[in-house]
């Protein structure tokens, strides 16, 4: 058996730092409070592995190493960390296509509450502020709103999202204005109820994105596609939002 | 009146003065390449042409707008200190103001001459 050596990014606020390789505090600022670090860590190589796993062995070695995981299948979109650079979900990420050492840290640009646990409280807010459900203002009718196979395959690519917010986290605009700019996850939802031929919120939902920053701080950069664990497009979806506007507003 | 600046709108601006600097930058590109004016009066000549002239008219309003979503993208995206962001913006309006009119006087003056 192999092993494979991984470099983990460890910050734990709510403790003393414990591991001899910790770094000391400078003196200038608390000295209560430790500071991040990466630590290297050795686990044994098993047939097909998944980044996941290795974290896992890693918290066999050190039960105080914290990091979100739940499914193992890539449905819950809990594990979603920055694997050499590039946001994954550990998951359904194998050890095989990692350089080793893998450097293992939280989705970039949130805060960090420990390790590679991170706060999402503001990608969460953005979800929530672009109205994810249907809207309809004809009464509803007794049992279920019929749509076209022609019109619920335009939400193909859209609902799969699972929220793991690799996405967001990849996107340069999300990092800057993550308060203000809705970020591609929200935005791909966004579409996915705009594109949706039950829904009756049209002009309203649209109105809601116009500004220079709910939507407009895209500047097609792409990290998002290029991350997704789904395989999704929220840039081709952002794109779709804007031609639906401007074939609203001319 | 919205509170917010525009959106849709300086994107659709950008889109569309691109297209523009994109066509009319690469007769410019070519002209100067191919064959350059070798002195102040084939300049003159060249630009008081009526379709050049007409062209680069419209190339200094679309070149400045253009630049300017692009510079207030890039002053909403990296600069937050409120006074600051107003006044880098007001200061590259009034950059551009002035490259604008300047240009202005350059196409007049040429056609003049």
């Amino acid at each position: 058996m192999t092993a494979i050596r991984l470099s983990v990014y460890r910050y734990q606020p709510d403790s003393e730092p414990s591991a001899s390789n910790a770094p000391k505090s400078d003196s200038e600022s608390d000295p209560r409070r430790p500071k991040p670090y990466m630590q290297t860590f050795e686990v044994q190589a098993q047939p097909g592995m998944m980044l996941r796993e290795a974290l896992l062995a890693i918290k066999e070695q050190d039960e105080t190493f914290a990091f979100r995981h739940s499914c193992g299948e890539g449905v819950c979109g809990s594990d979603g960390v920055n694997a050499n650079g590039t946001n994954c979900l550990a998951c359904i990420t194998p050890i095989a296509d990692l350089k080793q050492p893998i450097q293992v840290r939280p989705l970039p640009g949130r805060p960090v509450i420990r390790d590679l646990v991170v706060d999402m409280t503001q990608f969460y807010e953005q979800y929530r502020a672009v109205d994810p459900y249907l809207i309809r203002k004809d009464p509803l009718p007794e049992q279920e709103i019929r749509q076209s196979p022609a019109d619920r395959d335009k939400l193909d690519g859209l609902y799969e999202c699972i929220l793991c917010g690799c996405c967001s986290t990849a996107c340069p605009s999300f990092w800057w204005n993550p308060d203000k700019f809705h970020g591609p996850a929200a935005l791909l939802q966004s579409w996915r109820f705009l594109a949706d031929s039950r829904d009756q919120a049209t002009d309203e939902r649209l109105d809601a994105l116009e500004g220079p920053y709910k939507l407009f701080r895209c500047h097609s950069i792409m990290n998002c596609v290029e991350v997704c664990p789904k395989g999704l497009n929220p840039t081709q979806a952002i794109g779709r939002i804007k031609e639906l506007m401007l074939e609203q507003s001319v | 009146m919205s509170r917010r600046a525009s959106g849709l709108k300086a994107w659709i601006i950008q889109r569309v003065s691109a297209v523009y600097l994109a066509l009319f930058g690469l007769y410019l590109a070519l002209v100067f390449a191919v064959a350059p004016p070798q002195d102040h009066l084939e300049l003159a000549a060249w630009a008081t042409s009526p379709w050049v002239a007409v062209g680069l008219l419209v190339f200094i309003p679309v070149l400045l707008a253009h630049a300017w979503v692009g510079i207030r993208d890039v002053l909403i995206d990296y600069v937050k200190p409120i006074g600051l962001r107003v006044a880098l913006l007001s200061l590259m309006a009034l950059l551009f103001l002035a490259s604008g009119l300047w240009a202005l006087q350059a196409l007049i003056l040429i056609q003049v001459d």
